[in-house]
Order: C-alpha cells, then sequence, then structure tokens
C-alpha cells in the first residue's frame, strides 16, 4: 500500500531528540 | 505609541487586508470559495494550519506563562508531532479521495446524515462560541493598553477580519495568513532580541540562559507521572495527542486549511512540517518570556503589569498604601540586581557553591517579591471591586510598551492584531462552510446553482462574524462565560473525535450506534463539567472512549436484535 514512512519516522525522532535535550537542560539545573 | 508607530500599525492591517480582498477574487464557485480551488502548496497549508492555531492570545500570554511560571507550558505541545503523523496516514487521504468540502460530510457516506448533522451542530456549538472570546481577549489587552473602547476594538478587528473572509473566502485567508505569521514571528524575535542586548553589556547570551536555569525558569521536562497535573510529559504526549488529534482531525477550522492543499502530498507534507516546527515555535515565545524575566533582574520591573487598571487604582483613596508597597518594591529591587549580578559572577567562575548560595538569596527575594506583588493586587482589587487582577497576559505587551523602539511597537501591536485576525479569519471560514454545506445545502435548500451556495457562503460568514462580536460584547460583562468558553473545546471535542474515530478505525461500528453513543457520551461530560471536579484536560479522553465502547456495546445489542429476529 513505502515513500511516506521516512517522513513519519523523521517527524518523530525529531520530537524524541528535542525531548531528550529539554530533559537533559532541565536535569541540569536541578 | 508615537506617529511613527500608528502609521506602521494602520499600514500594515491596511496592507493585509487590501492583498487578501485582492487575492481572494475570483472565487466564483462554491470550489473556490470553500477549497480555494485545491491550489495551495506544502507551505502555505503549513504556516495557514500555524497561523490558524496561533491566535493573539498565544503570543501575549505565552511569554507572560514563562515569565511567571516557566517553560513547562512547553510539554503541552509533546503530542502534536505524533497527531500529524496519524492524521497523515489516515485523515488527508481519505478527505481528499472523498473530496468532501467539510470534515462532517464525510461522516454521512461513512455513518448517515444524523451522524453527519450531529458532528456539525456540536462543531458549530463550540467553535461559534469561542469566536467571540477569540476577537474578545486580544481586544481586551489592546483596547486597554492603546487606550481604546473595547467594544469598538472588538468590532474594529471583527470588520477588519469581515472584509476579506466574506469576500474571498479560504484562499483569502490563506493568501493572508503567510504574511500574517510571518510578520508575527519576525516581530517576536525582535522583541526577544531587545530583551537580551538591554541586559547590562558584560553578560553573554549563554549566561542568560544559566541564570534563567540557576533561578529555576527552565523546568522544560516534567518526567512524574500524574494525569491530572497539566503540565508534565504523560499528559503533554497523551492528553495532547487526543486533544490535537481532535483540533486538527475533527475540527473544520484546521481541516478546511489542509483540504485546500493541490494533492494529498501536499496536504501531508503541511502536517508534518506543522508537527516538526510547532514545539521548537512555541520554545522560541516561550523562551522570548524567559528573556524578559532576565531582564527584569537588572530593571526595575512594574510591580503590576497591567498600568491602565494600576493608575485608576490611584485615582481611589487606596493611592497611599500603594505608593508605599510600590517604594518597598523598589528597594527589593536595588537588593535584587546585586544579587543577581554576583550570581552571574559565581556562574562566570562556575563555583557551584557560589551559584547555590546566590541562588538561596534571590530566592528569597523573588518570595519578597511575590508577597508584595500580591499586596498589590489584593489593594486594587478592593480599589476597583469586579477587577481581575490577573497580570500576566500584560507582562509582554507592558515590556514592549516601555522599552522596545518607536516604530516596533506599533509593529509588534500589529503582531497581536495579525494574530488575532488570521485565527478568527479561519473560524469563520470554516463556521460558514459547515453551516453551507453540512446544514444549509444539504438539508434547508437542496437544489440551488453555486452562484446562489457562494452567496449564501458570503452571508453566512458575515452573520458568524456579527455573532462573534456580539458574544465578545456580552463576554466583556460576565468573566464566568470566559471561564466556560476557555473549556467548551474540551466539552465537545471527545464527543467528535470518538465519533471520527470509529469511523476511521471501527468498521464494526455503525449509523445507529454511534449516534445514541455520541448523545450519552456528550450527556455524560456535561454532567462531569456541573456536578463533578474532574480535569478538564480529561474530558477528552473520557467522552472520546466513552463514544468508542458505547459504539461497541450497542452495535453488539443490534446485532443480536437483528440476529433474532431473522430467525
Amino acid at each position: 500500500p513505502s515513500k511516506w514512512t521516512s517522513w513519519y519516522w523523521f517527524v518523530m525522532i525529531v520530537l524524541a531528540v528535542q525531548i531528550v535535550a529539554y530533559l537533559l537542560i532541565t536535569n541540569s539545573f536541578q | 505609541m508615537n506617529s511613527i508607530d500608528w502609521i506602521i500599525l494602520f499600514v500594515t492591517l491596511a496592507l493585509i487586508v487590501t492583498y487578501g480582498t485582492i487575492k481572494g477574487r475570483g472565487s466564483k464557485n462554491i470550489d473556490g470559495y470553500l477549497l480555494g480551488n485545491n491550489s495551495l502548496p506544502w507551505w502555505n497549508v503549513c504556516l495557514s494550519i500555524m497561523a490558524t492555531q496561533a491566535s493573539a492570545i498565544t503570543f501575549l500570554s505565552t511569554p507572560g506563562q514563562a515569565y511567571e511560571d516557566g517553560m513547562r507550558f512547553l510539554q503541552f505541545y509533546f503530542g502534536l508531532p505524533l497527531a500529524m503523523v496519524i492524521l497523515s496516514v489516515t485523515a488527508v487521504p481519505l478527505y481528499h479521495r472523498l473530496k468532501v468540502y467539510t470534515a462532517y460530510e464525510y461522516l454521512e457516506s461513512r455513518f448517515d446524515l444524523k451522524t453527519r448533522s450531529l458532528a456539525a451542530f456540536l462543531f458549530l456549538m463550540l467553535r461559534g462560541l469561542s469566536v467571540g472570546i477569540t476577537i474578545y481577549a486580544p481586544s481586551l489587552i489592546l483596547s486597554t493598553m492603546l487606550d481604546w473602547n473595547i467594544n469598538l476594538t472588538t468590532i474594529f478587528i471583527g470588520s477588519l477580519v469581515m472584509i476579506y473572509t466574506v469576500s474571498g473566502g479560504t484562499k483569502a485567508v490563506s493568501m493572508t495568513q503567510k504574511y500574517q505569521l510571518t510578520i508575527i514571528m519576525v516581530g517576536m524575535i525582535i522583541a526577544g532580541l531587545t530583551a537580551f542586548y538591554k541586559l547590562p553589556k558584560n553578560i553573554s547570551f549563554t549566561e542568560a540562559f544559566q541564570l534563567a536555569g540557576v533561578m529555576g525558569k527552565l523546568n522544560l521536562v516534567d518526567i512524574s507521572f500524574d494525569l491530572t497535573e497539566r503540565y508534565n510529559i504523560w499528559s503533554g504526549l497523551i492528553g495532547g495527542l487526543f486533544l490535537f488529534m481532535s483540533y486538527f482531525g475533527a475540527d473544520q477550522s484546521q481541516v478546511g486549511r489542509y483540504l485546500g492543499g493541490k494533492s494529498v502530498g501536499e496536504s501531508r507534507l503541511g502536517l508534518l512540517f506543522n508537527g516538526l516546527l510547532k514545539v521548537p515555535m512555541q520554545f522560541i515565545i516561550l523562551y522570548i518570556g524567559i528573556l524578559v524575566f532576565v531582564f527584569y533582574q537588572f530593571h526595575q520591573a512594574p510591580v503590576f503589569h497591567n498600568q491602565s487598571l494600576k493608575d485608576k487604582a490611584m485615582q481611589t483613596e487606596y493611592a497611599g498604601a500603594i505608593t508605599a508597597l510600590e517604594s518597598e518594591y523598589d528597594k527589593v529591587f536595588t537588593k535584587k540586581r546585586n544579587e543577581a549580578e554576583s550570581l552571574v559572577d559565581a556562574i562566570r567562575k562556575d563555583d557551584p557553591i557560589l551559584i547555590e548560595q546566590g541562588r538561596k538569596s534571590m530566592e528569597i527575594i523573588q518570595g519578597t517579591e511575590k508577597e508584595i506583588r500580591s499586596k498589590v493586587k489584593e489593594q486594587i482589587a478592593v480599589a476597583i471591586p469586579g477587577s481581575n487582577t490577573l497580570d500576566k497576559d500584560y507582562v509582554f505587551i507592558t515590556f514592549v510598551m516601555a522599552y522596545l523602539p518607536h516604530g516596533l511597537i506599533g509593529l509588534l501591536m500589529a503582531v497581536v492584531f495579525m494574530a488575532a485576525m488570521s485565527s478568527t479569519a479561519s473560524e469563520l471560514n470554516a463556521l460558514a462552510s459547515t453551516t453551507t454545506v453540512d446544514i444549509y445545502k444539504r438539508s434547508i435548500k437542496k437544489d440551488g446553482d453555486d452562484y446562489h451556495y457562494v452567496k449564501s457562503s458570503k452571508w453566512f460568514t458575515a452573520g458568524w462574524a456579527i455573532f462573534g462580536m456580539m458574544f465578545a460584547s456580552i463576554a466583556n460583562q460576565a468573566e464566568n462565560l470566559i471561564q466556560f468558553v476557555n473549556i467548551v473545546g474540551s466539552i465537545f471535542y471527545g464527543t467528535i473525535l470518538g465519533i471520527f474515530l470509529s469511523a476511521f478505525y471501527l468498521k464494526y461500528i455503525k449509523s445507529n450506534a454511534i449516534f445514541i453513543a455520541a448523545i450519552i457520551a456528550e450527556g455524560v461530560i456535561l454532567y462531569c463539567y456541573f456536578f463533578t471536579k474532574v480535569a478538564f484536560l480529561l474530558y477528552n479522553i473520557i467522552g472520546c472512549l466513552l463514544v468508542v465502547l458505547l459504539g461497541f456495546i450497542f452495535q453488539y445489542i443490534e446485532n443480536q436484535n437483528t440476529k433474532k429476529a431473522s430467525r
């Protein structure tokens, strides 16, 4: 029913990377 | 505001309205008027979606929220990219294939007319009420800052939007939004940079960032599990996913934006880029609030940010008490600035003991400041009975008026107008599309020609705009009405989402079962609102799950009855 799957993964990976970065910032000040 | 500011403000407004009116010309048939002839490329779809979601309150209130509460509000948007992916897989190809004008039209082909009409009715209820507040909320702040009459401000914003949305339809809305969002983001970033450049010369960008972090403002992610707490990663991911699925998948204000895409691919890419850009955009807006916070560690902050309300209180017998509190506040500030400077020194030396000491003494000073501020608020509340002493929404705009150079003040005022107009335009356009396509053309006058439906869409757009302006002037009299409208989305969204999710994924559930399930679920949500203390963010999830669960049960009963009858 391919071409778009990489786009979907890309959006989710960008979100995950952001959350990890924000978590690191938060923890660095605690 | 001086004459340069007024010129910039009015020229910007005039250009946008003229551009929208010219670009929208030629929408002679219903395809052109409601779908813009499917002519939008993906980047315009993306900008339209973002401009629709970001209302004036987003830009006024979000920096103020960060100023007071830190950046944890960002977590609210974590579910959005996931919702974009799910909708790209399901809703976009489906809506395009069926060539629908509205999301609710699809429900008739999947269920039946009564389910379509119910969903359209729920949408018209929630969006019709909230369009008034979309106009009212920025009008309240603008009328205070510009010293205009509140009702005239409401009529001014409503009329500006009406000019190009009535004449040009969807195309005019989408074409203006790309420029509106550009002006908004340029203005906001200039304001943030101004706050940074006005810091003492020896403080670098990194040091400002660290100072904010040490003072607890960079609380970006909270991983503790508590679904009733609005801002943690779980309610952001789960609650946000449900909320944004309903907002982007079942709310015509958003569906109308990506239905105008050239193809499935362009619409899909528009949504996905919204998923990529939305969280960083909110980060920037929140960080602007943080820069204003850091700025006010070295410059005297107003003791109360809604200057106009404070001035009114100063005309009463409470003026003496407020002045005394204000001079106390000034004394605390001198101490605070010295502490902030030594804290920056400690950060520079990277000395953890000194940093901890500095943080503690800043915490004590902040506590004292907060105490004085709440006393001032108490005095103002007594001096002006019935006044709203919540001044978070005024933090950013008061900073702009006091510290930005002339010309830029006018630009930032234009930003607030642009944001109010871009959201209102999408909402009016969606209300008119739904009224025309799902109610008028489907159930009232089925045999009109194209010209007739374009004309009636224009009348419905104008009608909803006038309704919104009238509702805004009533809202001015009733604070609790505003509270109600702010959560009205939560009251209706869950049910609408439940209907759509069943339509997309649960082929087992048919029309009668879903209709009864939706009515009962809506009743339960209204019961929760009036008689329980369930958190509003949970309404979406409860409503949605109830529709699906009850839909299954009723369908099962119906199937059993059919089997019995056929024996």
